[in-house]
């Protein structure tokens, strides 16, 4: 049993990393590969908190989002104006950068990890948050941020001549998603109760993109599946553990040459998700039963 | 003084590799305007294709080098058709691109892993022409190591050859001008598709080309990929879709950082590349050689 | 619907996991290591040796406790030399599976995180090559309780390493070159400098690089400026292959001495001439009479050489199979308080468990690579 709640709490506090992420990659269409270097930050300067100060995890937590949302707001006023590539390329940079830099700090631990951390991660505070996550990203993709975001990432010229902030807006998705990295990297830290600059590299920053892909872009029950997916799949199928990248990658070109809108398809598992997929549903087949309509007309 | 010009005989020798990974990359991105992720896998793939066909299948070197970068050009090429094109085809925000880019770089290095193997594999030095053997030459007071020099000589031919190739056949100035304005181009004659294929292939040929160098220098293993993204740096750093630039670049990064590592700190190595990184994006992010201003969002 | 069709599947799965009932007369002993990743050949060396003993012992009609037979099952998972999912097997291992204890976590970096979980299961564990001295004492110098290890620490080997460097090829001056990022490195490297310099030696360059790194030149260039009679690389095979290459490449000619992250199969082969006549510190002899039964064992039944990390869990779970038989029991605070006490002979030394729950005074072994062979020099032994 415990074993199965590790694995949940597990899935809960990527969740929360990856609802911000699908905000600004799935929603307004940046592409990170360096969240790794965020959820670091989080998780470092909860450590701090709550191993050194020994202050109440709450604010670890707090801290942690601030400090990656801060530092985020000074990464995206240097890269958010560039082309889509470069604030890519910028990303990894940055990633790598941290990575780099918490290796150097002995008082952190170093390359070494800082291991013996308080264990402050319920099962409770994971789903408590989730469900805060869940209700702030569901809330600004619904408001009028969210439009212009998906604006941006349609189509970002149009968006910027119909007076839409692009910068401003890219700004917001980068920051939320930054401080979301930051809570999920706080949770794992005093979760694992043990942290290491290796374990927020590169690999963690696709990892967690690819959770986003499979549930699909622009959906956020798609990102919940997605996680749910990705991170229970690999405990259960241990003996393929070999072949689980190889899976993976080829899953995500698949995914996006074939059905970029992933498993759930671009619509949101809400009653009004489902009423409107029915009736495009319908739409659909309605024109197809017109168009063979026509043609018999035609052909006679 | 005798260290300083050691130093830079390895930057040297370091940016050389840096510069053949970086040529192909920057090549693919003058055309596609994208960043092809998937480009260190193939560097990878290259070098694995040199290594069997010099051990299993017994291929003398030359010829192995050959089938070598001519299987990574065929590798870029399938990868180009196979999830490029379909893309490019729906008219895909460029996000797509990025992200197929990243799925494939892992299918193919996990695939490399889950069946070759991760562990490295070095070219059996008998199999190497005495040229390529370890072991170093004296000049002056510095030790340049032979296969080193070899390495640096091919480079430098490759190079040239590229830059004839683009800049004096008409083969080179249809890519050229493809690169250009591919709309424009295609009303003139020019066959898009055709010239795609042919950057893809000959960006793949180079990789395939860095890959055995590479392997041939330090070892064969499949997270070669991620190497390469010095040589992205390099790219962006010297201007991507620049050529001259992405050599420049190359060049340039891999001295900056062997003498930060000799004189200053191996630690701090890698956080240098990525300060000078950001410092060139934002001060001028096309590069020292780059396009023009317009690339910027 | 498919999403939820899926996730349904998932859980029914995952519940089905759950069981996991134990036989009355089997005993189950976990395994964790690098069955993927860089570390892979370690990880598979243990495993196959763990899975080979397990089937020697249970041919022979079990194990004995207390008078009674049982079949020994080795649990295994794959850590993928990563700590986080080190943590994550441990945790099923101990929860899940119910195991009674477990062996294996060859790296410093894996066990470290590990060894809290362990305490609190009251599980022990045997590590097999972890060498860092964190994995049994805490930095504020408590002992974990539920950890062990059949090797000896670093602490030891670079004392032993800075003894054979001063003592007995009579070198002076000494350069390092370590791997910034992995604590095996930096704390063997810390050891061997502290001894060295304690003895009258000077170390004239201390030079570092990241783990992954394939290029050595820059910090060899400085190590070369610096003209010492020997260098230390405390390294794993692969990196120090590489770098002894590209040294001679750079005209770089002085011996170079290494630790237990040296031996195996593919050091000389990946290496080629460059490393003839240097020497590493070993936990044994490979080619010795007491490692030749195994050796031929294992070389017989899976077609290649055993590794370092085969004698090493050999002998960790060895520890672990006398303590259930000297206390006559199979829970986990029983295993724990007989391997206190332990003191056997196992294919690597004499392991003696001390009050810090390492094997005291442990044999190492100097070992010169001569041609294709890795030649035995010298032994050190007794707490010096």
């Amino acid at each position: 049993m415990e074993y199965i709640q590790g694995i949940a709490i597990l899935i809960g506090i990527n969740l929360i990393a990856v609802l911000g992420l699908s905000i600004l990659t799935g929603f307004t269409g940046l592409f990170s590969f360096g969240h790794g270097g965020f959820m670091a930050i989080g998780a470092y300067i909860s450590a701090i908190v709550t191993a050194r100060l020994h202050l109440p995890f709450a604010l670890a937590i707090v801290a942690g989002a601030a400090s990656a949302g801060l530092v985020s707001i000074f990464i995206g006023r240097l890269t958010l104006k560039l082309k889509g590539d470069y604030f890519c390329i910028a990303t990894m940079g940055f990633g790598e950068a941290v990575r780099v830099i918490l290796n150097n700090i002995d008082y952190v631990g170093g390359a070494r990890g800082w291991e013996s951390l308080p264990q402050l991660t319920s099962i409770w505070v994971v789903l408590g948050l989730d469900i805060a996550a869940v209700i702030v990203a569901w809330n600004l993709i619904n408001s009028r941020h969210g439009r212009n975001m998906v604006a941006v990432r349609e189509e970002e010229l149009a968006a910027q001549m119909a007076g839409i902030d692009v910068y401003g807006h890219k700004m917001i998705a980068l920051v939320v998603s930054a401080a979301m990295a930051g809570i999920a990297g706080a949770l794992m830290a005093n979760y694992i109760q043990f942290i290491r600059p290796t374990m927020f590299n590169m690999a963690k920053s696709t990892d967690l993109t690819i959770m986003v892909i499979f549930g699909g872009l622009g959906s956020i029950s798609g990102s919940i599946v997605g996680t749910f997916l990705l991170v229970s799949l690999p405990e259960l199928f241990r003996n393929f553990a070999q072949w689980r990248l190889v899976i993976y990658g080829l899953a995500v070109v698949v995914i996006m040459v074939g059905r970029p809108k992933g498993v759930m398809g671009g619509f949101e598992l809400t009653p009004s998700g489902v009423r409107r997929s029915m009736a495009a549903r319908r739409a659909r087949l309605a024109l197809e039963a017109e168009a063979r309509a026509l043609e018999r007309e035609g052909a006679a | 003084m005798n260290q300083f010009l050691q130093q830079l005989v390895n930057g040297l020798s370091i940016g050389s590799i840096y510069a053949l990974m970086a040529v192909g990359y920057s090549l693919v991105y003058s055309i596609m305007n994208f960043s092809n992720f998937a480009h260190g896998s193939v560097i990878m793939l290259g070098a694995y294709f040199g290594f069997f066909a010099l051990t299993l299948a017994g291929l003398p070197f030359a010829l192995a080098f050959f089938v070598a970068a001519c299987c990574a050009a065929g590798v870029a090429v399938l990868l180009e058709r196979l999830a490029y094109k379909p893309l490019r085809d729906r008219h895909a925000p460029f996000l797509y691109f990025i992200i197929t880019a990243m799925g494939a770089s892992i299918f193919i290095d996990n695939s490399v892993i889950a069946t070759i193997g991760p562990t490295p594999k070095t070219f059996p030095s008998e199999l190497l022409p005495s040229f390529l053997q370890s072991g170093a030459i004296r000049i002056g007071h510095v030790d340049v190591g032979r296969i080193d020099l070899a390495m640096f000589a091919i480079t430098v031919v490759c190079l040239v050859a590229l830059v004839l190739f683009i800049d004096f056949t008409r083969l080179g100035k249809a890519i050229q001008a493809t690169a250009y304005n591919m709309k424009a181009s295609a009303l003139m004659g020019i066959n898009p598709g055709f010239v795609i294929i042919l950057v893809f292939a000959i960006g793949g040929a180079l990789a395939g080309v860095a890959g055995v160098l590479y392997g041939m220098k330090y070892q064969v293993f499949p997270q070669m990929s991620a190497i390469t993204l010095k040589s992205f740096i390099a790219a962006v750093f010297g201007g991507l879709g620049s050529l001259p630039g992405a050599m420049l670049g190359s060049l340039l990064l891999a001295l900056i950082e062997t003498f930060v590592s000799g004189y200053l700190s191996t630690q701090y190595r890698d956080l240098f590349s990525f300060i000078i990184l950001i410092a060139m994006l934002v001060i001028r992010p096309s590069g020292i050689m780059g396009k023009t201003a317009e690339d910027k969002a | 619907m498919r999403a939820m069709t899926i996730g349904l599947l998932v859980a029914a799965l995952a519940l089905v996991g759950c069981a996991g009932a134990q036989k009355s007369n089997t005993i189950k002993i976990g395994w964790f290591g690098p069955e993927t990743g860089d570390s892979a050949l370690w990880g598979q060396a243990e495993l196959n040796t763990v899975q080979m003993m397990a089937a020697d012992y249970n041919a022979q009609g079990g194990i004995d406790i207390g008078g009674k037979k049982y079949q020994l099952q080795i649990v295994p998972y794959d850590d993928k030399g990563d700590s986080t999912e080190a943590v994550n097997v441990a945790k099923r291992l101990v929860s899940q599976d119910k195991v009674v204890a477990v062996v294996g976590a060859q790296g410093s970096g894996e066990a470290i995180p590990v060894a809290p979980i362990m305490d609190e299961a009251k599980v022990p564990l045997v590590a097999s090559t972890a060498t860092n001295p964190k994995v049994t004492v805490t930095e504020s110098g408590q002992v974990h309780p539920y950890v062990f290890r059949a090797c000896f620490t670093d602490p030891y080997q670079g004392k032993v390493a800075a003894y054979f460097a001063y003592q007995r090829l009579n070198k002076r001056n000494a350069a390092i070159l370590m791997t910034i990022d992995d604590p095996y490195s930096t704390g063997l490297s810390q050891y061997f400098k502290e001894s060295f310099e304690q003895l009258g030696g000077k170390v004239v360059a201390e030079v570092s690089y990241t783990s992954g790194e394939k290029d050595f030149r820059a910090p060899l260039t400085k190590i070369k400026a610096a003209k010492p009679d020997i260098i230390f690389i405390p390294a794993y095979y692969n990196d120090v292959a590489l770098a002894a290459k590209q040294a001679r490449d750079l005209g770089i000619n002085q011996m170079l001495l290494g630790g237990d992250g040296w031996p195996s199969d593919n050091l000389i082969s990946l290496a080629g001439k460059a490393l003839e006549g240097c020497m590493f510190i070993n936990h044994l002899d490979f080619d010795g009479a007491e490692a030749q039964p195994m050796r031929d064992e294992y070389k017989a039944k899976y077609g290649k050489n055993a590794e370092l990390n085969s004698y090493m869990v050999h002998d960790a779970l060895m520890m672990v199979i006398d303590a259930m038989e000297r206390a006559k029991a199979f829970d986990g605070p029983s295993i724990q308080k007989a391997l206190e006490t332990t003191d056997i002979q196992g294919i690597t030394g004499h392991i003696k468990i001390g009050p810090e729950h390492n094997p005291v005074g442990k044999d190492a072994w100097l070992i010169k690579i001569v041609g294709p062979d890795m030649k035995f020099q010298e032994k050190f032994s007794a707490a010096s």
